[in-house]
């Protein structure tokens, strides 16, 4: 069982990850805009920025399974 | 012979079906996310969460106990039952994070596994969410329209308020069987005399033949004055008393003993009317709701996010234990890039909790509504499935929580062992890497 739980426990938290960075970073942009008064500009940064951090953080996550998988696929085929 | 067999189980199927839906077809349930609060004691709301959690602990204490207090060698069917549980247990956790580590752990993964699968399994049982004590929606309704009328200002945002009629309220109540639902809405904008006015209306359609003109806007002086006649026409129902709209006059007239002895009683305004409602009396049924004595512990959010900043807790606990202060440098670093990677792990961290709270809340209040649904749509068969993948959803959401708990504590150790493979043990080298984490991974 060992072997299929680590994997799986990592896959399981990776779509939680890019989730909450998305929602964190519109929220903390939404309330830096009322707090400023600059409406849309600081939502639209949180959204890139929320959007940056999943996908470098997404990326880092699979990067073992996208490593692993390029190394066995030879030996398989 | 076939095919007789197969017509006369559909039609069996379709009349226990229909009986069901005829005698047995329970309220529209009325879905409230928050826990409901039974009684307060101090500060300490006591939630029905709340209760169930200490019923659960309650049970789980007596069992252990009973089970383990005279052990034998050779095990009595108590013993071994409990015996085999964690059994099982240690031989899972032993197998992802190895004898050593898996002692270290064992304890509290097989706490948090035992303690959700327990609550998810006891929350299945069938007085959840149907006995409990009545509350009265009419009092609220009445607050909540008073303290707006307080304030002076319109409502902000649009409310609800989901009842139930039913004949007593103040006792302990069953949820009956085809009781009737109704739902009172104030609309954003409305203002506190609108608020009531839109009350009589629905107090009206609700307990007389009175039929409300279709229309999203505040109810007309005529829709009102209908409703009031309506309700007065009929004996049984609900009847609205309503006081003139001269106490401030009177107050500046210089009655001010009455006019205070007026307000300590409350009263709020109506606005086609031209009258304050000073009460509103039930002569047959009422408008309430029941409060459930027991819900699920984690259809609340708050149990559930206990639990995860528990589980986050020890995780960092057993890092710090394992690696020292080392452990932080993970997160906090100064070596270009790494330093962005440590403020991403550091984030995945705390993401952890969230994760942990809502897949379990999530799961476990879906059930319920989901259930409670049912048991309104199809009395009868279709709950009964349900109720089996919902034993199935308990027992995969505690072997979930546990596991997850189980593979983030070998994480947060896992560097530490690999520094002593890179210290002494080259050979072992390749065999780390196999379970690599990711984010040791990314280290190298």
């Amino acid at each position: 069982m060992g072997s299929w739980v680590v994997p799986t426990a990592s896959l399981l938290g990776a779509g939680w990850y890019f989730a909450t960075c998305l929602i964190l970073g519109v929220f903390v942009g939404q309330w830096v805009d009322e707090k400023t008064g600059l409406e849309p500009i600081c939502t639209l940064i949180g959204i890139v920025v929320g959007l940056a951090v999943a996908a470098v953080g997404g990326y880092r996550m699979l990067l073992p399974f996208i490593r692993k998988v390029s190394y066995t696929d030879p030996e398989q085929g | 012979m076939k095919v007789l067999k197969l017509i006369g189980g559909i039609i069996a199927v379709a009349a226990v079906l229909a009986v069901g839906l005829y005698i047995a077809k329970g309220p529209q349930p009325v879905i409230i996310v928050p826990a409901e609060v039974l009684t307060t004691i101090g500060f300490l709301n006591i939630t029905n969460t709340l209760l169930t959690s200490w019923v659960v602990m309650a049970v789980i204490i007596i069992v252990a106990f009973v089970c383990t207090r005279s052990l034998k060698l050779i095990p009595g069917s108590a013993q071994n039952f409990l015996e085999g549980v964690l059994q099982f247990l240690m031989d899972q956790v032993e197998e992802i994070a190895g004898a050593t580590n898996g002692r270290k752990f064992f304890m509290v993964v097989a706490t948090i596994f035992l303690w959700v699968i327990c609550n998810n399994w006891f929350g299945l049982l069938p007085f959840f969410n149907a006995i409990g004590k009545s509350e009265d929606v009419n009092h609220h309704i009445f607050e909540m329209i008073h303290e707006q009328d307080e304030e002076g200002t319109p409502f902000e945002e649009g409310e609800s308020q989901g009842y139930w009629v039913m004949e007593n309220s103040g006792n302990w109540t069953v949820a009956k069987p085809r009781a009737e639902s109704g739902e009172y809405e104030i609309e954003t904008g409305d203002t506190a005399g609108q608020a009531t006015d839109r009350y009589i209306v629905m107090l009206a359609v609700q307990f007389t033949d009175f039929e409300a003109p279709e229309g999203t806007g505040p109810p007309s002086v005529e829709t009102v004055e209908g409703a009031m006649a309506a309700l007065n026409a009929d004996p049984l129902a609900p009847k609205v008393h309503l006081v003139e709209a001269h106490a401030e006059e009177g107050e500046e007239a210089g009655h001010g003993e009455e006019a205070a002895a007026e307000s300590e009683h409350h009263t709020i305004p109506s606005e086609a009317l031209h009258a304050e409602v000073e009460s509103v009396t039930f002569p047959g049924q009422t408008i309430g709701l029941v409060i459930p004595f027991f819900r699920s512990t984690f259809s609340d959010v708050n149990n559930t996010l206990a639990m995860g900043i528990i589980a986050f807790i020890f995780i960092e606990f057993w890092g710090l234990q394992a690696l020292g202060f080392g452990y932080l440098s993970k997160f906090f670093n100064l070596k270009g890039i790494m330093s962005f990677v440590g403020i991403l792990e550091l984030l995945s961290e705390f993401i952890r909790v969230i994760s942990f709270t809502f897949r379990l809340f999530g799961n476990i209040f879906a059930g319920e509504v989901l259930i409670l649904m049912l048991t309104f749509l199809m009395p009868f068969l279709l709950p009964n499935v349900i109720y089996g993948l919902e034993l199935f959803v308990g027992f995969i959401q505690a072997a979930v929580f546990a596991l997850l708990t189980l593979v983030f504590a070998t994480m947060a150790i896992e560097h530490h062992d690999e520094e002593e493979h890179h210290e002494g043990h080259h050979d072992e080298d390749a065999a780390a890497d196999a379970h690599h984490h990711p984010g040791a991974a990314q280290a190298h």
